[in-house]
């Protein structure tokens, strides 16, 4: 009798052709992905500098860095800009060389190199603190150790310069400041998804929505009908678990509550709105869940939640762009964490109201009031 | 009232509703008659404008049916009102969509249809008979001028069917137009017009007298007696017998005019060893039904 069950059932999978697809492709497209894409260590990190020694030894420092092949370096006119490049998210890590360093290294007084990483990064601290070392190789610093002749006895330091590392935005590392701003989006995504992907495919199921295609409605009242509570519901949720992560969990308040609902409001209609579409290019409702977690689960990995951006090969970075939440991430962090200004986070909510427009033009063309 | 000029629907290449045209009279009943998967449901579904025809007209009063929306309403085949939603939710929503807020009108309905009591009741606890009545009740929350519904008396018991048969004369009487798909043969005889619908194809179209007649210069006799297969295969067997049908204890053969009464009860007697004595009756809805699926008739 068991044996009957089970018949039916892989009867029944083999009837539905895109279940059965969705379940032999997901699983592929996601694992080769996932191989190719997840390092922990990220590559290309890109560093803002200023030098202004520019001198024969704080170049030294610079091509130690540069030949290692992990940092991409761009120059920036001052100290307080190399902050800013990473507040903005233009560069991860950052450092200054000051005016008085090679007049130090000859001195022997150990001048200081300041390093800068962005602290809401999750592990980008850690192989930020391996990789400068680069800088301190015995090539790098061989030329730098001198001899006072007028006081040949004089102890030279071991390091002939020292490398400081200052973790902004987060300087406690605290792991909760990495994780529960992107946490808030994968539930709302969750919720979303899962909430609107069944909404319409569940009344074709059950035959309902052959009896609302016979009544006036148009399709624009149905659609907005069918959004609006799931957008309240969900906007709820959202302040829900914010209010959580506040009150129990030391996360830190956002630079601009004004900012803060104006993500809110757009991402909750990105993943509506991506939930609906879910919902019309579904059959079933098994099949638009498969379809919400095949969305879902790249999203956690590939978005820079967990795993920094920086270390997925650019080959596969172009989806990490084509992922809503990737955006999300960006600005909720730079929001709550790196009190990030408006102008350099534009772009991102520009991306999100796209993503809303595409969505939502993509759903408006697949609806149709017919069976 | 409605009409429908050479509707075609094809599904993955074949065609499933084959130039079916329709001229439907306000107040009428008119019964779409057919076996399963005659393409029923796809020419109401077609009338009502919930399924593109790949081409051909629909319209009622000389709209074109997307603007003539408020004019109907649809009784699907299945259930498809919201089970979490009350009785009162329910017709209260259908309404709704129709921009209808007479609660006077809205309450009459559930009295004339029995379900003031289950009135606070979810949709999806009902009995099967009072789904179709709330079904029907949401099809008439805005007052259609036509109503069509699509097998609305299956599996229902006979007492509730006679209720809802009952009903769509008063509602005829009132001046609403009624397109039933059935394949019921003693629903469609109550209908004041029918047409025949198989693989399809239009086969048949007129009142049911009419198209009892299209069985042409037949006689129908009956047999009283117990199925016997041995007796149907002699039978069929027999030139000019058209088709045999059996109704509980009757068995009906239709034959062509020219075949004597004499030489089919020897061919029974033949079986049964028994004197046998066939009597003439009226051709059956069914008879003709039977018939014009198997193609005996054109």
């Amino acid at each position: 009798m068991i044996m009957a069950i089970v018949k039916k059932e892989l009867l029944q999978l083999r009837r539905d052709p895109r279940l059965m697809g969705l379940i032999i492709v997901m699983p592929l497209v996601l694992m080769i992905l996932f191989a190719v894409a997840l390092k922990l260590e990220p590559n290309n990190v890109k560093m803002a500098y200023l030098d202004e020694d520019q001198s024969f030894f704080s170049n030294l420092i610079k091509t130690g860095l540069w030949s290692d092949g992990y940092f991409q370096m761009y120059e920036v006119p001052s100290r307080e800009a190399i902050i800013e490049e990473i507040r903005s998210g233009r560069a991860q890590s950052g450092m200054y060389i000051a005016k008085d360093f090679s007049a130090l290294l000859t001195e022997n007084k150990q001048p200081h190199v300041q390093l800068y990483v962005d602290g809401t990064m999750p592990s980008l601290t850690t192989a930020m603190k391996y990789n400068s070392s680069a800088a301190t190789d015995a090539e790098v610093t061989n030329d730098m150790y001198f001899l006072d002749e007028d006081a040949p006895n004089t102890v030279i330091a071991e390091d002939p310069f020292i490398m400081d590392t200052e973790i902004l935005f987060n300087p406690d590392e605290k792991e909760t400041w990495f994780f529960l701003p992107g946490v808030i989006g994968v539930l709302i995504m969750q919720i979303a998804l899962i909430l609107t992907g069944i909404t319409i495919v569940r009344e074709r199921e059950q035959h309902t929505l052959e009896q609302l295609f016979v009544t006036p409605i148009s399709k624009a009242s149905f659609i907005i009908g069918k959004l609006l509570p799931y957008v309240v519901i969900t906007l709820i949720d959202f302040y829900v678990i914010l209010g959580v992560g506040w009150l129990f969990f030391d996360l830190p308040q956002p630079s601009s509550h004004f900012l803060l609902f104006a993500l809110a409001s757009i991402y909750v209609a990105v993943m509506i709105s991506l939930g609906l579409l879910i919902s019309l290019i579904s059959q079933t409702q098994q099949q638009a869940m498969f379809v919400a977690i095949f969305i879902i689960v790249p999203s956690i990995l590939l978005s820079g939640f967990i795993f920094p951006i920086e270390a997925i090969p650019s080959s596969v970075r172009v989806i990490s762009y084509l992922l809503p939440f990737t955006y999300f991430v960006e600005i909720i962090r730079g929001l709550l964490v790196k009190k990030t200004l408006l102008v350099d986070l534009l772009y991102a909510y520009g991306a999100l109201l796209a993503f809303v427009v595409v969505f939502v033009a993509g759903s408006i063309l697949k609806f149709k009031r017919t069976l | 009232m409605i009409q429908a000029v050479d509707l075609v629907k094809s599904f993955s290449g074949v065609r499933r509703v084959d130039g079916v045209s329709l001229d439907i009279k306000q107040g009428e009943i008119f019964g779409l008659l057919g076996p399963n998967a005659a393409g029923k449901t796809t020419v109401i579904r077609m009338l009502c404008g919930i399924m593109q025809a790949d081409s051909g007209s629909v319209s009622i009063n000389n709209t074109s049916i997307e603007k003539a929306k408020r004019e109907f309403g649809y009784v699907a085949q299945y259930f498809g009102q919201y089970g979490e939603l009350s009785v009162w939710e329910n017709l209260h929503f259908y309404a709704e969509m129709y921009g209808i807020d007479d609660e006077e009108h809205l309450e009459g309905l559930l009295k004339r249809y029995q379900l003031e009591q289950f009135r606070d009741v979810d949709a999806g606890a009902l009995s099967g008979g009072y789904k179709r009545r709330l079904a029907l009740v949401c099809a008439l929350a805005h007052d259609p001028k036509v109503l069509f519904l699509d097998e609305p008396t299956a599996g229902i018991d006979p007492v509730t069917r006679k209720l809802l048969w009952d009903d769509f004369y008063a509602l005829s009487a009132e001046g609403k137009t009624l397109f039933v798909t059935t394949h019921y043969m003693e629903e469609a005889s109550r209908c004041h017009q029918l047409a025949f619908i198989a693989e399809g194809k239009m086969i048949a179209q007129g009142t049911p007298k009419s198209i009892k007649d299209a069985l042409g210069d037949v006689v129908v006799y009956t047999y009283k007696q117990n199925y016997s297969p041995e007796v149907t295969k002699a039978i069929q067997g027999v030139d000019g017998v058209i088709l045999t049908n059996q109704f509980g204890d009757d068995l009906h053969i239709v034959t062509e005019q020219g075949l004597r009464q004499a030489s089919l009860e020897g061919v029974i007697s033949g079986v049964t060893r028994e004197p046998v004595a066939l009597h003439i009756t009226d051709p059956d809805l069914e008879d003709v039904f039977i018939a014009l699926t198997q193609g005996d008739v054109s």
